[in-house]
């Protein structure tokens, strides 16, 4: 491979910053969530990258528990976005300020 | 010029392109897809890596399973309403992309000191892949992460049954007194 | 001198702290269960001071038993602060100096008392007036027996605080308190200066001892230091004994029950200074400076508060003026160096002064609490026995031979003539001349002549637990003299081993001084029997045509209003800013700035929690990206 490590880590760093401007950025619950699973895949590209580096296997290994944790963390974010909707009808971050001055 | 070259210079910039229209979508159907067309490109991403398994994996857990419950929750949920354009926090947006791009710098420059942008992948990683990547990561996964990998299994069965338990529609416990009440009027009518 | 080492007390000596305890434990009884004693609580104090009396009486015997050089005795009770090298013990010294005065303290005292018990009856805190009274002698006693620095100080402070307590004893009426604070504020100033002087003393010897202090005086201290130290204790001396500057308490004091102003602004309190120069004068002679000031303070004081007294018509404050007259002519005299002299003059003047003190006070008994000359007039022929004794002190005053004043005033004098002080002796002559005028003034005016008011005319002789302590001391008024009849007599002889020699000299000899002196008296008394007593003189319109003169010295040429606006009005005002303005505003007003600028800056800084978790999230990657920045500086 003729491409240099450095690229696909840049790459996955543009991809995490990106996912943290959707983070900060969003209100609804359900993008602000998309935007971490943005975060979390940017993330496992730069393990398998290193793993790549390393002439390693672990890299993937990590990457593929990520991936299945991020599965399971899916399953009860939505859960949890759910029961949220149904409470106040409305999935807007902004709506739950009740811990301010 | 290399085939992984073209690959690479091809599908990164669709990566990041549709990050950021993921990023500027109003509507949320829209983001999600654009994410999937972003997992497909990250899974591009993996094979230039040679790591055919998880290319595979992640189209089909990812853009497989995990968008396709988004879409889901977005339909059930109705909550495809447009997200409001004015942001109401002052600087938020501002100081976000800051950030961001001041991030990005950060990893340019301990890169750049650190690997160097010049480093290419070592030559070893055919004989590590040597039975087949699927079966090496095999022998790795259940040899020397094993612990996790049961680990895991069980936090996959909690998070099914967190997933039900937090979801359900609570109904209201029926109290001796209605109990009594139905069985009377039954009763009396019957 | 008195040589060598001081004599531990043995045989009836060795009682001799009985002289102070037996007041200070009939006090404490009297404190605690004076209302229940009721009239017993007058008849203990008296017999506690009499029974002290006979106690100092038997222990001054033992000590004229010694030979005259080594009449010193000092009795040590405990000690009283012990840190690393400082000691200070509670010693009782007897000596010729302190047995006179422990002799005249409880002497007179005793008298004073059974006096007392008949003017002070039927007022309701009769006990509590009779424990003051007691423990103020305590404390004279200390002061005067004490052989440190320190117990002299005690008794020092022991008696500004009881003689506080006794003027303002009849707190209910307006202005008594005042005269109280006035005294005891008056004498702190003083007291506080001898403070710094004793301080300097423990500072520069290393004790407090008089012996160690005297013994060592001449080596260890530069003149500088001598007279600093002693102008500093004399400050105590003019505070405490009622000289100019700070004489302005004494006819305030006047305030108080009559036998207080008896026993403590005549015969005691007011002559601790004059024990404390004579005690210290080891001290003051190193210094060239202190006895002229000494003299110098007690020659103006006469004059000064002679001719105020001359303007007074309250019987009271003429006698007040005069102790602080007579006093300033016993600072005179030890201005001189004539110790035994001035010593000799005190005892008769506590006589003839608390003599006339206490038959002002039957006079005023009897006229009903009235006070004031004018309203009296003819009170011989209806108080006879007041009159006659109180003629006793006031002719004894005037220098009338053969009675104790007479020799008590000529002894100065003649020290004064023959030492060459000719300006001193003229200047002495001519206060002695206003002391008679004054004397005989208020004397015509009270007995003589007609009776100028109801209350006169109807006036009556006082009972006999009042009369006859006046016999007792009018006896010691008239006779006393004869124990001292030339300086180097019999008084002057036993306390010449303490007080070093009177100086001697050549002047006109004692005859002619005598014929002077006796000459002056009696002029001065026929002048003002010829003006107040014998009714040819209007002297209401003479005094008129002394105005504004005569209002100025009777206000004491209006010093107390000067004090009120130098000093008192700055000091009000001072104390008002510093409540008002230094503490109120300045201080309170720094720890509510600060509570109140907390209570500002959390009110800003709470407003950082908005709520919104987006920008929580925001603030988490600002530190996170700050952080990398950092680590990564450092790769």
């Amino acid at each position: 491979m003729r491409t240099p490590i450095a690229y696909f880590v840049m790459l996955s760093g543009i991809l995490f910053a990106l996912g943290t401007v959707g983070v900060l950025t969003r209100r609804s619950a359900l993008l602000i969530f998309m935007s971490v699973e943005l975060q979390l895949n940017a993330v496992n590209l730069s393990l398998v990258a290193f793993s790549r580096m390393h002439n390693d296997l672990d890299g993937q290994v990590l990457a593929f528990f990520s991936l299945v944790v991020a599965a399971a963390e899916v399953v009860v974010g939505l859960a949890i976005i759910v029961a949220m909707f149904r409470r106040r009808s409305s999935v807007d971050v902004d709506d739950a300020r009740e811990l301010r001055w | 010029m290399a085939l992984d070259n073209v690959v690479f210079w091809v599908f990164a910039p669709i990566a990041v392109a549709s990050a950021v229209a993921m990023l500027v979508m109003r509507s949320a159907v829209h983001a999600a897809l654009f994410l999937v067309v972003n997992f497909f490109c990250i899974a591009v991403m993996y094979l230039l890596l040679d790591a055919p398994f998880l290319f595979a994996v992640q189209i089909i857990v990812y853009a497989g399973a995990i968008m396709v419950l988004f879409l889901f929750v977005i339909m059930l949920l109705g909550v495809d309403r447009n997200e409001p354009i004015r942001e109401r926090l002052a600087a938020q947006r501002g100081l976000a992309v800051l950030l961001a791009v001041g991030f990005v710098a950060e990893l340019f420059f301990a890169l750049r000191a650190g690997v160097g942008f010049a480093t290419l992948a070592p030559e070893g990683f055919d004989a590590v892949n040597a039975p087949g990547n699927p079966q090496a990561l095999a022998e790795v996964l259940f040899q020397d992460y094993f612990f996790p990998f049961e680990v895991t299994s069980i936090l996959l069965i909690i998070a099914a049954i967190a997933s039900m338990v937090l979801a359900q529609r609570r109904s209201r416990a029926v109290t001796q007194a209605e109990i009594d009440v139905d069985a009377t009027g039954a009763g009396a009518a019957g | 001198m008195v040589a060598g080492e001081a004599l531990t007390a043995t045989g009836g000596m060795a009682w001799l702290w009985f002289v102070p305890a037996l007041p200070l434990a009939a006090a404490t009884v009297n404190l605690f269960l004076g209302r229940r004693l009721g009239k017993a609580a007058g008849v203990l104090a008296s017999a506690a001071m009499l029974a002290s009396f006979i106690v100092a009486a038997i222990g001054v015997r033992e000590l004229l038993s010694l030979a005259p050089e080594e009449r010193l005795v000092v009795l040590h009770l405990f000690d009283w602060i012990s840190v690393g090298a400082f000691r200070v013990g509670v010693d009782l010294r007897l000596d010729a100096v302190s047995a006179t005065m422990i002799l005249v303290v409880t002497g007179v005292g005793s008298l004073i008392h059974v006096y007392a018990m008949g003017y002070m009856q039927g007022d309701p805190r009769y006990g509590r007036f009779f424990a003051y009274l007691n423990l103020f002698v305590f404390f004279m006693l200390m002061l005067v027996l004490g052989q440190n620095f320190l117990l002299l100080y005690l008794g020092w402070e022991g008696v500004g605080l009881c003689s506080y307590l006794l003027i303002g004893f009849w707190f209910d009426v307006p202005g008594n308190a005042e005269a109280a604070k006035k005294a005891f504020i008056t004498t702190r100033i003083g007291d506080t200066a001898m403070l710094v002087g004793i301080a300097l003393i423990a500072v520069h010897f290393g004790t407090l001892d008089f012996d160690a202090v005297f013994g060592a005086a001449g080596g260890q201290i530069t003149q500088a230091t001598a007279t600093a130290i002693s102008l500093l204790l004399f400050a105590g001396a003019i505070g405490k004994s009622a000289q100019i500057p700070l004489h302005v308490w004494l006819p305030d004091a006047m305030a108080g029950p009559t036998p207080v102003s008896a026993l403590i602004h005549a015969a005691t309190m007011v002559t601790a200074g004059v024990y404390l120069v004579v005690r210290t004068h080891v001290l003051f002679e190193l210094s060239e400076v202190a006895l002229t000031v000494v003299l110098v303070v007690g020659l103006v004081t006469m004059v000064f508060a002679g001719l105020c007294a001359l303007a007074q018509w309250d019987i009271k404050r003429v006698l007040a003026y005069s102790t602080v007259s007579q006093l300033g002519f016993m600072f005179m005299a030890v201005g001189m160096r004539a110790y035994a002299v001035a010593m000799f003059f005190l005892v008769a003047h506590a006589f003839y002064k608390a003599l006339m003190f206490l038959g002002a006070g039957s006079v005023i008994h009897g006229m009903h609490e009235e006070q004031d000359l004018r309203q009296m007039g003819g009170l011989r022929r209806v108080m006879p026995i007041t009159f006659v004794v109180f003629m006793i002190g006031g002719l004894s005053q005037a220098g009338v031979p053969p009675l104790a004043g007479y020799f008590a005033k000529d002894a100065i004098l003649e020290v004064a003539n023959h030492t060459g002080r000719l300006g001193i002796y003229v200047l002495g002559t001519i206060g002695a001349l206003i002391s008679a005028t004054y004397i005989g003034r208020m004397l015509f005016l009270t007995f003589f002549g007609q009776a100028r008011s109801e209350l006169a005319a109807h006036a009556h002789e006082s009972p006999a637990v009042m009369v006859i302590p006046l016999g007792v001391l009018a006896a010691g008024a008239a006779l006393i003299g004869f124990a001292n009849t030339s300086p180097e007599g019999r008084v002057g002889g036993f306390l010449e081993p303490v007080t070093g020699a009177a100086p001697g000299g050549a002047g006109l000899s004692v005859f002619a001084l005598g014929v002077i002196a006796t000459t002056v008296s009696v002029a001065a008394l026929a002048m003002t029997w010829l003006v107040h007593g014998s009714g040819r003189v209007d002297w209401m319109a003479l005094r008129e045509r002394m105005e504004p003169l005569a209002t100025a010295l009777q206000n004491g040429l209006y010093l107390d209003r000067a004090y009120d606006r130098l000093l008192i009005q700055p000091g009000k005002a001072f104390a008002r800013i510093s409540a008002f303005v230094v503490d109120a505003k300045i201080i309170d007003g720094a720890a509510n700035a600060l509570g109140g600028g907390v209570r500002r800056l959390a009110d800003r800084g709470r407003l950082v929690q908005t709520g919104f978790v987006r920008s929580y999230a925001l603030v988490v990657f600002l530190g996170a990206v700050g952080v990398l920045a950092f680590v990564g500086s450092r790769l």
